[in-house]
């Protein structure tokens, strides 16, 4: 594959390019060999079975593994021609470009412009008029603006569910990335919340290149452009959405999303 | 306790022996009230003369005179209290980053080993700390002292209080105290540290924050309540210590406000004179009026303690 211009199988650039990539649980090989392009401004789905590595793959991308000591990948991560897992490569100013939101809400009990103002704080200084203003563009890109402009000095925890998590996209926004790695966000949502986040991923795709972990099918099918199959760790069928789902080439693949397992 | 009559179930045999067993459990936590009753009561009679004589002034007179028989806790209660604040003062620093290590740069392989390494600090009785204290470390800060004085020839204010320092002071004590209660709080902070929610950590790293950061936005705001009852209890062991403390604050009875100066704390003034009291003696009665003071004073740090580290609401 020439290295200039990787591009995604539906024919987009990427903006992020795996190349080669294996991961290690201490002697414990989760990840092989992984090669997989995510498009700029597009929604790739990855999807496989619990225990393939697709929550894994999303932890090396923005080097949450390096956390822990005893957790190591080799192989190439590239975005802007940067190999990000190299160790010269600073995660903390990594994170700021590639956002993540959990599978579970985890707002900061403090209030909701400060669960906003605090990611921000991190990494830029701004007057409290240019505070206010990205708090109220954050909010507002992750549609929750409407709900929550009159208590934005009340706390976080006081939140439903659904809109705790448009909070934490909010505040993953709001550091201004331009990737976000969403792992399972729905999976503790009942299902109206969970419309509106996959309604609000649709629309992110204008602005952000999307990566999404997610145990439902139906989610992939409905909100990414691009749909990865990950199974015992390595990535066995890669293509436009469509195609994964109506024309896989891959007989696991095939098994998996029509439900014979996993 | 109400009678229970045996169910059809079970055997006589198997409700006697409940019964007996209810009665044991009972007993043992009777006896170990009746025993805190008794150790109070004991300390409140044997130091009423003192309190009669001296009435509250004792809390606050800083002279201790044997010789007049005039005795004020004053001295020995800012001992206590200086030491074991300075103590905490150098502890709590180190065993938050040790604590920090421990839990989150090291690998699992070394966590454990290491560990115990630190505990094994908890298990050095108090004796070896006195005498590395008083041969050692004492030494080494006289030494010290005395080297940088020479710097300070010209500003005869700073050199004759640099030379003036001795090697056993309430500073030694203190930070002899430090190393002591190092184990035990860092023991504490790897446990609250430790209990820190993972995705709330993770989701604050993910918006691209240092490690300091999340130490200091996430883990020590959600263990603080838990982390400051560690610290009590650090205190707790800070403000008993009677051996090592003994060996190295050089047990003036003379006031100096200075914590260079040689001092004295509750717990060591009672071990040095205790055998100098008589029976019946006004010194006795003073003696134990400290060792009620002190009674109070850890009671009261130890209460707060467990208030803080009982476990909170949401």
């Amino acid at each position: 594959m020439a290295d200039a211009a990787p591009v995604t199988p539906t024919g987009e650039r990427a903006q992020i390019s795996v190349r080669g990539l294996d991961f290690y649980y201490g002697s414990n090989k989760a990840l092989k060999n992984i090669n997989l392009d995510f498009g700029e401004k597009r929604v790739t789905a990855l999807i496989g079975p619990s225990g393939c590595g697709k929550s894994t793959l999303l932890r090396v991308i923005n080097r949450m593994y390096s956390l822990y000591p005893d957790q190591r990948a080799t192989g190439e991560v590239l975005m802007d021609g940067q190999n990000l897992i190299d160790e010269k490569v600073d995660p903390t100013d990594l994170r700021a470009r590639i956002g993540m939101v959990f599978q579970k809400p985890t707002p900061f009990p403090m209030s909701i412009a400060e669960n906003i103002s605090f990611g921000v704080k991190l990494h830029e200084r701004l007057n409290r008029a240019e505070m206010e203003a990205r708090v109220e563009w954050s909010l507002r890109k992750a549609a929750i603006w409407d709900e929550v402009k009159d208590r934005l000095n009340s706390s976080a925890l006081g939140l439903s569910g659904g809109q705790q998590q448009r909070l934490c996209i909010a505040r993953t926004i709001a550091v201004k990335p331009q990737v976000l790695l969403f792992d399972e966000p729905t999976s503790a949502l009942d299902p109206i919340s969970t419309a509106k986040v996959e309604e609000l991923i649709a629309e992110l795709r204008a602005d952000f290149t999307i990566a999404i972990v997610t145990h439902s099918m139906q989610q992939a099918a409905r909100c990414s452009d691009q749909t990865a199959f990950l199974y015992l760790g390595e990535v066995i069928e890669v293509g436009s959405t469509s195609q994964v789902f109506t024309a896989p080439r891959e007989q696991r693949t095939k098994d998996y999303v029509t439900g014979r397992f996993g | 306790m109400s009678e229970r009559a045996p169910t059809s179930g079970r055997s006589t045999q198997g409700a006697l022996a409940e019964r007996g067993f209810a009665g044991v459990v009972l007993g043992s936590g009777v006896i170990v009230l009746l025993l805190l009753g008794a150790i109070i009561v004991m300390l409140a009679i044997g130091s009423a003369p003192a309190f009669r004589e001296f009435g509250p002034g004792f809390f606050t007179s800083f002279v201790w005179d044997s010789v007049n028989e005039v005795y004020g806790a004053g001295i020995m209660i800012w001992g206590t209290l200086v030491t074991s604040l300075l103590a905490l003062l150098l502890a709590v620093p180190l065993a938050t980053g040790c604590a920090y290590f421990l839990t989150e740069l090291l690998p699992d392989s070394l966590r454990k080993p290491i560990g115990t390494l630190v505990s094994l600090l908890a298990a050095i009785p108090s004796i070896i700390y006195g005498m590395w204290g008083f041969f050692v470390l004492a030494p080494l800060l006289s030494a010290f002292f005395l080297a940088v004085s020479d710097r300070f020839v010209d500003s005869p204010a700073i050199y004759n209080f640099l030379i003036g320092i001795s090697g056993t002071s309430i500073f030694t004590a203190g930070l002899v105290l430090a190393v002591m209660v190092l184990p035990l709080i860092t023991a504490l902070f790897v446990e609250i540290l430790g209990a820190t929610p993972v995705v709330l950590k993770e989701s604050v790293y993910g918006l691209g924050a240092t490690r300091w950061e999340v130490i200091r936005n996430v883990a020590i705001p959600y263990g603080r309540r838990a982390m400051v009852g560690a610290v009590m209890l650090g205190l707790g062991r800070a403000l008993g210590e009677t051996m090592a403390v003994t060996f190295v604050i050089g047990n003036a009875t003379r006031w100096s406000p200075s914590i260079f100066n040689q001092g004295s704390t509750i717990a060591s003034t009672i071990a040095n004179e205790f055998a100098e009291a008589g029976f019946g003696s006004m010194k006795l009665a003073a003696l134990l009026a400290l060792g009620l003071t002190l009674f109070i004073i850890s009671f009261g740090v130890l209460a707060a303690a467990r208030a803080l580290v009982s476990p909170r609401q949401g």
